[in-house]
Parts: C-alpha cells; sequence; structure tokens
C-alpha cells in the first residue's frame, strides 16, 4: 500500500507540470538538509550519477552520445531497453537548466543521499547493475521514505525530457528520441491531411453542439 | 503625478479585450478619444508568427504560469504541491492564445445550481438571480460571432475525437461535436493550439476584440504587472483609483521575468480587473487594506471548473475488428477538441441531481501529459510507474486518447495571503510558480469525479476496446481554467462582485474575468466568462455617464468586432 501511494503521488504530481513543479516542492527539505549539513551545498555536479539515476526511471539502449551531441558516461546506461532512453534524450541538461531549478539548489542533497543508499547495495550508484539501481529507487521512492519529495524531483527530471523535449528549441522526431519512441513526429509545421475518419460515428443529442 | 485616463483595465483576455471593445465603441459613437482607454498586460505581446510548436522550456516559461497551491500560509509549498495545479497565460490575449477554443454555453441547470461547499452560507442559488441561461443567450451570441464559433463537420473531427464518438457509440452512448473558434480555412489539423497558434487559425482576442480596439485607439500596453490598486485622493475630479505597475524584464535573451522596480502609477475613473482568477484576486487581496469596504468573500472560492482528466489506451486491432475504424495511431492529428458527449448531463434537471452530472470531451493537452496518467500495469516485481514497464507504457502513447470530464464540483480554494508581488511566488524564471492558496476538494468535488472515472472506464472496457488509465485523486485537482477568488452573488455577505461585475461597496471596480464565475460550468469556460464579460459591458456603457464617462448616444449599437489576423505561417500544402 505504502509503494502505490508513492506511485500515485508521483504521478499525479509531474504529469501537469514537469519537473519545475517537483523541484519547487523539494527545496524546502533540501534547504533543511543543508542547513543540517552545510558540506551538502558544495557537492558538485556529479554527471554521470545523474544520468544513471535518469536510466533507471526510463532506460534505455547503450549510446555514446545524446541527441544534442552531449558525451553520455560509458557506466551510466545500463542497457536493459533496446530503444533510446531518458539519458539519449538529454535528460542531463534539464537536470542543469536554471528554468528547471534543480541545479544547484537540489544537486547536493540528492546525490549525498542517494550515495548513502547506493553503499548499502554495494557501491556507488553508477558501479551498480540496473536490479541495484531499481533497488536503490524502490526505497528511496517509497513512500515510508519522507526524504522522498527529493527523489520525485529528480525523477521528474527524466520524464519530462523524454516525452516533452524540453531542451529542443524545435522538437520533432528526428531530434528527440523520446518522441520517435512514442510515435509522436513533435512539430508539425504543415500540419496533417489525414487527420479525420470523416464520416459521422455517433448519433447526436444536440443540434448546436452544446446543451440547452 | 500618475498617469490620467479613463478607464484602466488589468488584464488582456476574454474580460479585458471584450471590455475594451465594447467601450472603445461608446467612444468612438460618442466622439470621444478611445486613447482614454489603457489596458495593462503582464505578459509580452506575440504575433503568431512568434509562437513556436515546441515544449522548449523557455517557449513555455514565456507564455505560461503554471501556479501549484501552496501548502500553508504564504510559505514556499510548506506541505508540497497539495491540492491544485493551475495554468494560467502570460501574454497579450491572455488564455485566449493558449485556450484549445472549444466554444460551448452553458447548460440551464449550471446557473440553477444550489450545491455549494458546506462551508459556503445557506442553502441557496449560487449565481445571482440576474443571471440566467435565458438572460445570458443574447450574450453567448454576442460573442460567438466576435469570435468566430462555428461547429465542425464530421469531416474535420480528428481521429481521435472520432475514435471517442465511435466508442460512445458502441457503448449506446451519444456524442455530440463541438462548436470551436477556428478558422476552418485556415486551420492546419496540427494539434498544436496549446503553445499558440502559428497558423493564425485559433480565432483569440488578437484577431478580433482587441485588435479591434487597439484599431479604434484603445492603448494596450504590455509588460506591466499590476501590483496593487488603491483608491484615489477626496476630490480628485471624478478619479476613483490609482493603479501601481511595475515594467516587466519579458523581452530579449534570458529575461528574468521579474518586475523591473521602476513603477508607474495610472489614476482612473473606472478601474476594471480582467487578470482572471489567478491575477486580479492575489492584487486585490494585497490592495485590501487601501480597499476597506470590498467584500470579506476576497480570495475564497476559487474554483478549478471541475477539471478532470483521464485517459484511454486502445487496442489498435480491436479499434479496426470492433470499431471498423483502421489506422487509429494518430493521437496527435487534428483539433485538441472536436467531440464530446452529454449523456451524463441532460434527464437530470432536478436540484437533486446538483453536483453529480459531468460531461465528457475527448482532448489533447500536450506530450508532456503522456506520464500523468496511471498505466494500471501489474509491477510484476518491478515499478509500473517508471523502469522498464513504464518505458513501454510511454510507448504506445499515439494509441491513445485523453478524456476532460468536466464535473459539478465546488469552488474548494482559497487564497491565504497575498504574494509580496504578483500573482504568485516566483522561484525563477521558468514557468512554474508557487501559489498563495490551499485548495482541498469536498466531498462533492471528489465524489463527481469518482463517477465521471467509473462512466469512462465502463465505456472503455466495452468489448475489450481500450484500457482505462486514471488520473491519481490523491493530491487534488489539476486545472487549465482558474474560476473565481471575486465571484458575483447576490450580495456583498457572498461575494465580491454583484450581477454586473461591480464590486459591491466600490463604484466603478469592476472584475470582468474569470474571477467573478461562481461556479464549475460543466463546459469549457471560455465562451461563458465571454458571455457574463459582454453582460458585463452592456451594462457599463449604458451607465458610463454615471460613471465620468462619455454619454451613450441614442441609437448606440453594439457591433461585431472585426476580424483582424496579422502575420501568420501559411502550410505548405501536403
Amino acid at each position: 500500500m505504502a509503494h502505490e501511494l508513492s506511485r500515485r503521488d508521483f504521478i499525479g504530481r509531474v504529469g501537469a507540470l514537469g519537473a519545475g513543479a517537483m523541484v519547487l516542492a523539494a527545496l524546502p527539505l533540501a534547504e533543511r538538509m543543508v542547513a543540517a549539513d552545510p558540506a551538502l551545498a558544495d557537492v558538485s555536479l556529479d554527471d554521470a550519477t545523474l544520468q544513471a539515476f535518469a536510466d533507471t526511471l526510463i532506460p534505455g539502449r547503450k549510446a555514446d552520445r545524446t541527441d544534442l551531441g552531449d558525451e553520455i558516461h560509458p557506466l551510466a546506461i545500463a542497457g536493459v531497453d533496446p530503444e533510446p532512453g531518458a539519458v539519449e534524450a538529454d535528460s542531463l541538461r534539464v537536470y542543469k537548466n536554471p528554468l528547471v531549478g534543480f541545479s544547484p539548489a537540489l544537486v547536493g542533497p540528492f546525490l549525498a543521499d542517494l550515495s548513502t543508499r547506493s553503499l548499502q547495495q554495494g557501491g556507488a550508484f553508477l558501479t551498480l547493475s540496473y536490479d541495484q539501481r531499481v533497488a536503490v529507487c524502490l526505497q528511496a521512492l517509497d513512500f515510508s521514505n519522507g526524504d522522498r519529495v527529493l527523489y520525485e524531483a529528480a525523477a521528474a527530471v527524466p520524464f519530462t525530457a523524454f516525452c516533452a523535449a524540453v531542451e529542443h528549441p524545435v522538437g520533432t522526431d528526428q531530434n528527440s528520441s523520446g518522441y520517435r519512441v512514442m510515435g509522436y513526429p513533435g512539430a508539425a509545421p504543415n500540419g496533417y491531411r489525414s487527420f479525420s475518419y470523416r464520416r459521422k460515428l455517433s448519433a447526436e443529442r444536440t443540434k448546436r453542439g452544446y446543451l440547452a | 503625478m500618475a498617469e490620467r485616463v479613463d478607464v484602466c483595465i488589468v488584464g488582456s483576455g476574454f474580460g479585458g479585450s471584450i471590455s475594451a471593445w465594447r467601450l472603445a465603441e461608446l467612444y468612438r459613437a460618442a466622439g470621444s478619444d478611445p486613447a482614454s482607454i489603457l489596458v495593462l498586460e503582464r505578459g509580452r505581446r506575440f504575433k503568431h508568427t512568434d509562437f513556436k510548436q515546441s515544449m522548449h522550456i523557455d517557449h513555455l516559461a514565456s507564455i505560461y504560469k503554471l501556479i501549484q497551491s501552496s501548502g500553508g500560509p504564504g510559505t514556499l509549498g510548506a506541505s508540497g504541491p497539495q491540492g491544485c495545479q493551475m495554468v494560467t497565460a502570460n501574454a497579450v490575449g491572455g488564455g485566449s492564445n493558449l485556450y484549445l477554443a472549444a466554444s460551448l454555453r452553458a447548460p440551464t441547470e449550471i446557473f440553477e445550481r444550489r450545491d455549494h461547499n458546506p462551508a459556503d452560507g445557506p442553502d441557496r442559488r449560487v449565481w445571482p438571480k440576474e443571471i440566467s441561461r435565458k438572460t445570458l443567450n443574447g450574450f453567448y451570441g454576442r460573442a460567438e460571432h466576435a469570435l468566430r464559433v462555428n461547429r465542425p463537420g464530421w469531416d474535420r473531427v480528428s481521429k481521435s475525437g472520432g475514435l471517442w464518438a465511435a466508442t460512445l457509440a458502441n457503448a449506446g452512448h451519444t456524442c455530440d461535436r463541438v462548436p470551436l473558434a477556428i478558422d476552418p480555412g485556415r486551420c492546419a489539423e496540427a494539434k498544436w493550439c496549446h503553445t499558440g497558434c502559428v497558423f493564425g487559425a485559433k480565432n483569440t482576442v488578437n484577431t478580433n476584440y482587441l485588435a479591434s480596439a487597439e484599431r479604434a485607439g484603445v492603448r494596450v500596453r504590455p509588460n506591466r504587472q499590476v501590483e496593487s490598486v488603491r483608491r484615489s485622493a477626496p476630490n480628485a475630479d471624478g478619479y476613483r483609483y490609482v493603479v501601481s505597475a511595475d515594467p516587466m524584464d519579458n523581452e530579449g535573451e534570458n529575461p528574468t521575468r521579474r518586475p523591473t522596480g521602476t513603477a508607474e502609477e495610472i489614476e482612473c475613473k473606472v478601474l476594471i480587473m480582467s487578470a482572471g482568477a489567478m491575477g486580479t484576486t492575489p492584487i486585490l487581496i494585497r490592495s485590501q487594506k487601501d480597499l476597506p469596504s470590498i467584500s470579506g468573500q476576497l480570495g475564497r472560492h476559487l474554483g478549478s471548473n471541475g477539471d478532470h482528466v483521464a485517459a484511454i489506451e486502445y487496442d489498435p486491432k480491436k479499434v479496426r475488428d470492433v470499431l471498423g475504424l483502421p489506422g487509429y495511431a494518430d493521437f496527435h492529428k487534428g483539433k485538441p477538441i472536436t467531440t464530446m458527449t452529454y449523456d451524463f448531463y441532460v434527464g437530470r434537471r432536478a436540484h437533486r441531481y446538483d453536483g453529480t452530472r459531468f460531461n465528457l470531451q475527448e482532448i489533447f493537452l500536450s506530450s508532456l501529459t503522456n506520464f500523468l496518467y496511471d498505466d494500471g500495469r501489474d509491477p510484476a516485481g518491478e515499478p509500473s510507474w517508471w523502469g522498464v514497464q513504464k518505458k513501454q507504457a510511454i510507448s504506445s502513447w499515439s494509441n491513445r486518447i485523453e478524456l476532460l470530464a468536466m464535473v459539478e464540483d465546488t469552488h474548494d480554494g482559497e487564497f491565504v495571503a497575498p504574494p509580496p508581488q504578483g500573482s504568485s511566488l516566483q522561484p525563477n524564471a521558468g514557468p512554474v510558480e508557487v501559489g498563495v492558496f490551499s485548495y482541498k476538494p469536498s466531498e462533492q468535488s471528489l465524489r463527481v469525479r469518482e463517477l465521471a472515472d467509473k462512466a469512462m472506464a465502463q465505456i472503455a472496457a466495452r468489448d475489450g476496446l481500450g484500457r482505462f488509465m486514471k488520473l491519481t485523486e490523491t493530491q487534488g485537482v489539476y486545472c487549465a481554467h482558474p474560476l473565481g477568488g471575486c465571484r458575483m452573488a447576490e450580495s456583498k455577505d457572498l461575494g465580491v462582485v454583484d450581477h454586473r461585475c461591480e464590486a459591491f461597496d466600490n463604484e466603478g471596480l469592476f472584475c470582468i474575468d474569470s474571477s467573478a464565475i461562481p461556479s464549475s460550468l460543466g463546459v469549457n469556460p471560455s465562451l461563458t466568462i465571454a458571455a457574463v464579460s459582454e453582460r458585463a459591458a452592456a451594462g457599463l456603457t449604458a451607465r458610463a455617464h454615471e460613471l465620468g464617462l462619455p454619454r451613450r448616444p441614442p441609437g448606440f449599437k453594439h457591433r461585431t468586432p472585426a476580424q483582424i489576423v496579422g502575420e501568420r505561417r501559411v502550410p505548405a500544402k501536403i
């Protein structure tokens, strides 16, 4: 039951607003964590670990470069899915985008907590197998974890990158692997011709389309 | 010394633009200069060609505000984003830039409703007695003409809308085509209304009311965030209110989207607040100490229009075999709204049905909502909302339709404090902000959403057509149609404005926008906001001379604003 609540929490919170909303939700917690341990503010952005986390949420095929040409750490993608995943869809850029705000506010508290949890599974998150990474995330995102909002914020990023191509000025299935996997062409500068079945498909109740 | 104008309009969406045009007509007819009507708009001005078919976060930040309720009084999410998340617009033309153009008259029963939040006063009709579907019909018609509302034929219904119609028919229900404020000759069926129409096909107020008002001489000043209003000093020559506005840094590379700190003051005889439920209300709350006679109901009864979204994921083989519709993988083509059913509304006229009715509309929100719905797949040792299984669910996106239930809920939100500036707390230049309102759905609001879920699930399941995908309600409501906060009512103890949208005990102060709407509407609200605004504007022009504005000349008639489309993209013929 606890797990179910966490799942519903997350889906509901992220869908409408994307990563930004989740980041806002996690800010107070991050501020409290940094106040308790000021060293957290100095934790550097760890690109490879953030990529590995994104791959755990929306897994993908092995790749060297993202859609926008950024480098992918060789250990980041576990390779458990045959199609492109969130790393290839430039999740790291979203983590770093100031309009989202994950970095720098949440980076220290998130990576420090992730590191602690990963060591309990046997090593740094980046070095864990996919199943071990899933185990870390299952624990961290469980409703019983009082700090789970940090992980929800971190988890919102790959979904936003993958489903909305928010780093692309004009996202299409040619430049955005998320759109390609979804079967979504993205921008349609000339629209579509075959958009309708062009026939009546139900009885109608009103004359003008609205109720009296 | 404040700049002086006759009329200051705060906000340029439906309410502000309709007011501007109707007053411009009056000024022209009376031989006065409409330049004394000034519209202030927080956002920047866009041509159609400035819009992008893109979810690029900078584009979203320039046109949208996504406001989540705060958990506590004025704190930055003290208990997280519980309650409600509101989508609002931020540009000249307001919400009309982003709406999906469904233009529907609200059913008769809506205006007769007596249901309301338990803490919301005595048993009564929620709307003022002067407002009914009958009294609004003429104003609905006026708005329909101005917005060029038309009803697409079945040959213009999208495949996703057609699939919804066929699904309903398969389950024994009816389904109607939805009237739209979209030019059928210019629409390219690209389904990119939600980030601004690059084709100039969507009939925003920038193509009719506001464009005509400007052509007549009304001045529109973009990039101005109104922070507060106050009463003019005594004996101010008929001027009643002073508006304080800050220029905004909205333009150029990397705008901060914050005030620049160089305040302007505008003094006016008539002040029309048209910044919407999420704009007008915080401004007036912040101004409350300087408007001591405003109703104590200010900031209460914030609603979501009963918005409730869900999805159906179809089995393409069943779509072909059961419904006889080949080739469905076309969620992304056509207009974003084309069909809806009224079967869960009609035949329930009596008050015992108040709060139980809803309408179900096929809608396309954006690709981002792909993961809004709980796919319900069995975890089988893995999480279903992330990981391998969720990846598979996301991949089937094109075989879905999205549904918007508009339910008869109660207005459950309340502003708890004014933010220091603007309408909400702004942590960065991005699109997401933290509102200073709480939102706790009432039992009725939850129950009627459950009824809608049950109906959608049953329709989807018939003959195994598809899988119903539910939106969680554990965190509240997702809303693109904020209403209320300055609601109209019979009396000051129940609301902020009267049936004419004028604030009780504050002559010359009007709230002509969504903030005045006192209940959810059962349909997309833009046309009702427009009709209520038309009615308020007609009332205002009729008694303009009492407020120090030009007298309406004999024989004066309101006319339909011209259609002025402007620069737009013309699609190649493919």
